[in-house]
Order: structure tokens, then C-alpha cells, then sequence
């Protein structure tokens, strides 16, 4: 099956399916957003709103520090609350974070916890519906990016990308805003190897060998520090 | 409107414009013509040209306004001071404009599933650039492309279409001489995927017979539209990256 742009109100499965982005009734599952149905028929959300679920790691500043806590920009209509209580770390005004989400209440506010201070650097913004393929499998996209640019990078799922200081950033912005444009085009990892390899006049690598290569799942690199 | 007029709005079963009766202007769409916005879209239909940028959601301001049960949808329409000869020689609201603000809202507020977003507005902002009969219907439309390429969820497409009588004889997608001199105007949205109406107007005169007929036309007029919203968003998602704006 080809890859089709599916439209809000278009009909993507029969029965009753729980997913982000659909709405459901008794006759069937529909988009909600614009989105691809890809070649197995699933449907994958090319633009959405970011709404946050307990477990997400996030990237922020912080944009007021209060006695109970910090108040962190997310991207969101409202912001995220680090309560002092549960963090060690003093954090300033304008300290970029990494955090998990702890708890949504039902009117949206935000807890964070797991709290990390992320050093010198720039925050960026990008689609958060389009954030898993910078990731890329097993942090493919990430480890590449990486490597090539010489710095860090933190994604968070709320669409913030937090880049560090001495890392290639015209190089690195570039090469996320071509992301961000052919996120829904398939052999992406070899079209930004490639890209990189030219800039940088080094060996292309195969998708094969940067997902063969020992990199941890983004998951586990933010438990270890 | 309503009245006898001198002006030939058909002659030899053309119109002015030298149209059937069921076909529509030329339409264009594009989508993602604001890069500060969340979601844009340009309409040039026949003589209209409307932008239309969609933000959102977010914080909502009067604080005091915001709903803890779902986002409110705000709509701002304007006319600009050089859309038109006449009587928008000032910018600002007015009673025309409000009116028209708060139609546009309440076709929206159907479609946009509000409740997932609590204490937040949604604002839809309309510019008319250049007038020439219909504005409201190609603002539906393009309002409907500029909500979607924000990735608001939304329950359905929807697509707008005015039909009146022109001459004696209902005609699809009034241009502004129609508008002007013709008997009667009616604008139309009608979602996409259930077929509900989401704005009915008129002006002037019809009777139920025609009222019937007409429904029946823009009915087919919205699913034309409809096609040209598709195409446009499948352009703007399947390329990847912008097209250079030819026009």
C-alpha cells in the first residue's frame, strides 16, 4: 500500500480504536489531524497539538522561581510546576531542565519531577507530532546527529530540542529543519547520513551500522545521569 | 438586492463572468503562507484573496473567560481598508465585521474538538485582502485549511459555497455584480464527512422549491471545494517542503 495524506474527518479503521489524534463512534475511527496512512495501513499524525501524559520526558526553561517551586516554560498553553520538595538542585531563572512529566490534573496543569539542569546551550522548537523520527529507531537519528556535530542533544516529547554550546549548530540546524520537512519520506537516517557525510567530509555510514552500533535507547541514556 | 435591476446578470445563458450557473470561480489554496503562525492558508477565489493564520491553543486571555471544560474558539475577521472600493475605507470592527466574526466562530465550534484542551482559546484570524462577493464563504474555507495545518483536532472538514438567484435563476458561487444586483444570496458550509450545515444566511428572496434546489447545488459546489482543500493540503504534506507561490 502507498503512503496517503489523510485529512481531518477521513475514516482510518472500522471499529472502536483508542489512539491520539482519532476521534471514534459507533460506525468508526477517524483522523482527527492531518496525518499518513503508511504502506501497513496505519495511520501517523503529521501535525498535532502536543498534550502531555505522565512518563514524558520533557525539555524547558524556567520561567519563574517561586517559593514552592519552579515554574518551566513547555510549549504549552500553560506551564510545568517542579515543586521544591521533590528536587535537590537550586535552579535560576532561565536554566534550561530535562524533567518527566509526574502528574496532569484535568485542567492541564503540569508536575514534572526526575528533574536534571542541562548545561550551556540553545532550545529549539519542533513539531512534537514529528519528534519520534529525529529520534529515529533505537536513537538512530539522535546518535548520528551527534556524532557529526560534536555535541548533545536532548529531545523532549513537547517538541523543545535542547542543543549544546559547542556543538556544530549551523550544521545541526540545518539538518533538523531537513528533518523536519522530509519527516514523512522513508529512508530519512541515510538522507541526513549522507547530508552529513558531504558536510563534513567524513565516511557515510549505512543505517545498519549506525543501528548496529552500540546506542543506547533514549529511554535508558536519561536514567543513567 | 431583492428588487428589479436594470443590470443583465445573464445573457444567452452565460453570466457576466461568462460562467454556467453551476460552475464556480477560480479557486486556489495554500497552505503554510505564515511561518510565525500555527497553522495559515491563502484563498484566491475568483476576486477574493484572503489570509487566514490560526494560533493556538493557548493561554486565554481575558484569564476570566476561559472555560476549565474546553477551549474557546475566537474568530477575528477583517476587511482591509483596500478590499474593496467602497464603504471599508477605515479599518477596525464593524457591525458587518462582527457579524461575520462570530458566524465564522460558531461553524468552527462545531468542528473543533474543544474539550482536550482546558483554559485555552484558540484564535482563528481572518484578512480580507481584496473583496469581490462571498468573502465569508472563501473565509470558512480557508479558515478550515489554516486549522488544519495547525493540527487542531478537528471532527470534520468543511467547506463553504454561496448560491443565489442571479437573473431569475439560481446560480452557484455569486461573484460581487451577482451579489450586488442579483435577487437573492445564500452562503452555505456544509461539513465534508457528515453533511451537516454549519452556516446558513440569506439575503433576499426564495421560495421553498428553490431553497431545496439551492441546498442541492451547493452541496455539490462544497465537495468542488472540498477537492480543492484536499489537494492543497496533500501538496503542502506530500512535498515536504513549500512550493515557490506562483502568482
Amino acid at each position: 500500500m502507498e503512503r496517503t495524506i489523510v485529512l481531518p474527518g477521513e475514516k482510518i479503521a472500522d471499529g472502536r480504536v483508542n489512539a491520539p489524534n482519532t476521534f471514534s463512534n459507533e460506525s468508526g475511527t477517524y483522523a482527527a489531524v492531518v496525518g499518513m496512512k503508511d504502506e501497513e495501513g496505519r495511520y501517523i499524525p503529521l501535525e498535532n497539538r502536543y498534550r502531555p501524559t505522565v512518563g514524558d520526558v520533557v525539555v524547558g526553561m524556567v520561567t519563574d522561581v517561586r517559593h514552592a517551586g519552579y515554574e518551566v516554560d513547555l510549549n504549552l498553553p500553560q506551564g510545568g510546576f517542579i515543586p521544591t520538595r521533590d528536587v535537590r538542585l537550586t535552579l535560576q531563572l532561565g536554566d534550561f531542565v530535562i524533567c518527566r512529566v509526574k502528574m496532569v490534573n484535568e485542567v492541564g496543569d503540569v508536575d514534572l519531577g526526575e528533574v536534571r539542569r542541562l548545561p550551556k546551550g540553545k532550545i529549539i522548537e519542533f513539531p512534537s507530532a514529528k519528534v519520534p523520527r529525529l529520534i529515529g529507531r533505537k536513537s538512530s537519528m539522535i546518535s548520528l546527529l551527534k556524532d557529526y556535530t560534536g555535541g548533545d542533544i536532548m529531545v523532549g516529547n513537547n517538541g523543545y530540542v535542547w542543543i549544546s554550546e559547542n556543538s556544530d549548530m549551523p550544521l545541526l540546524l540545518k539538518t533538523i529543519k531537513l528533518i523536519e520537512r522530509k519527516a514523512h519520506k522513508s529512508g530519512l537516517t541515510d538522507e541526513v547520513a549522507n547530508m552529513l557525510a558531504a558536510a563534513k567530509g567524513g565516511p557515510v555510514r549505512t543505517r545498519e551500522q549506525i543501528e548496529g552500533a552500540p546506542a543506547e535507547a533514549d529511554e535508558q541514556r536519561f536514567e543513567q545521569r | 438586492m431583492g428588487g428589479k435591476s436594470d443590470i443583465q446578470l445573464i445573457v444567452n445563458g452565460k453570466r457576466t463572468d461568462g460562467r454556467g450557473m453551476e460552475d464556480l470561480r477560480d479557486l486556489r489554496i495554500e497552505v503554510g503562507v505564515l511561518p510565525e503562525a500555527d497553522g495559515s492558508s491563502y484563498v484566491q477565489w475568483g476576486g477574493n484573496k484572503i489570509v487566514c493564520g490560526v494560533y493556538g491553543p493557548r493561554e486565554c486571555i481575558p484569564r476570566h473567560d476561559a472555560s476549565p471544560y474546553h477551549a474557546l474558539v475566537k474568530c477575528r475577521y477583517m476587511m482591509s481598508p483596500f478590499s474593496s472600493l467602497e464603504e471599508h475605507s477605515r479599518s477596525g470592527p464593524s457591525r458587518r465585521s462582527n457579524e461575520l466574526s462570530k458566524v465564522i466562530r460558531e461553524a468552527f465550534e462545531n468542528l473543533v474538538i474543544a474539550e482536550k484542551f482546558p483554559n485555552t482559546q484558540i484564535d482563528i484570524y481572518i484578512d480580507v485582502l481584496q473583496a469581490d462577493g462571498g468573502t465569508r464563504t472563501a473565509s470558512i474555507t480557508a479558515a478550515a485549511v489554516a486549522l488544519a495545518n495547525a493540527g487542531i483536532p478537528m471532527k470534520d472538514m468543511v467547506a463553504a459555497v454561496a448560491v443565489g438567484k442571479a437573473g431569475e435563476t439560481l446560480a452557484l458561487d455569486l461573484n460581487k455584480l451577482e451579489d450586488n444586483f442579483g435577487q437573492s444570496d445564500m452562503p452555505i458550509a456544509i461539513s465534508h464527512r457528515d453533511r451537516k450545515i454549519l452556516l446558513v444566511q440569506m439575503d433576499g428572496l426564495l421560495t421553498k422549491d428553490q431553497v431545496i434546489e439551492a441546498l442541492d447545488m451547493a452541496e455539490r459546489g462544497c465537495d468542488k471545494v472540498h477537492e480543492v482543500q484536499a489537494d492543497a493540503l496533500k501538496r503542502f504534506y506530500e512535498k515536504g517542503e513549500k512550493e515557490k507561490m506562483q502568482w
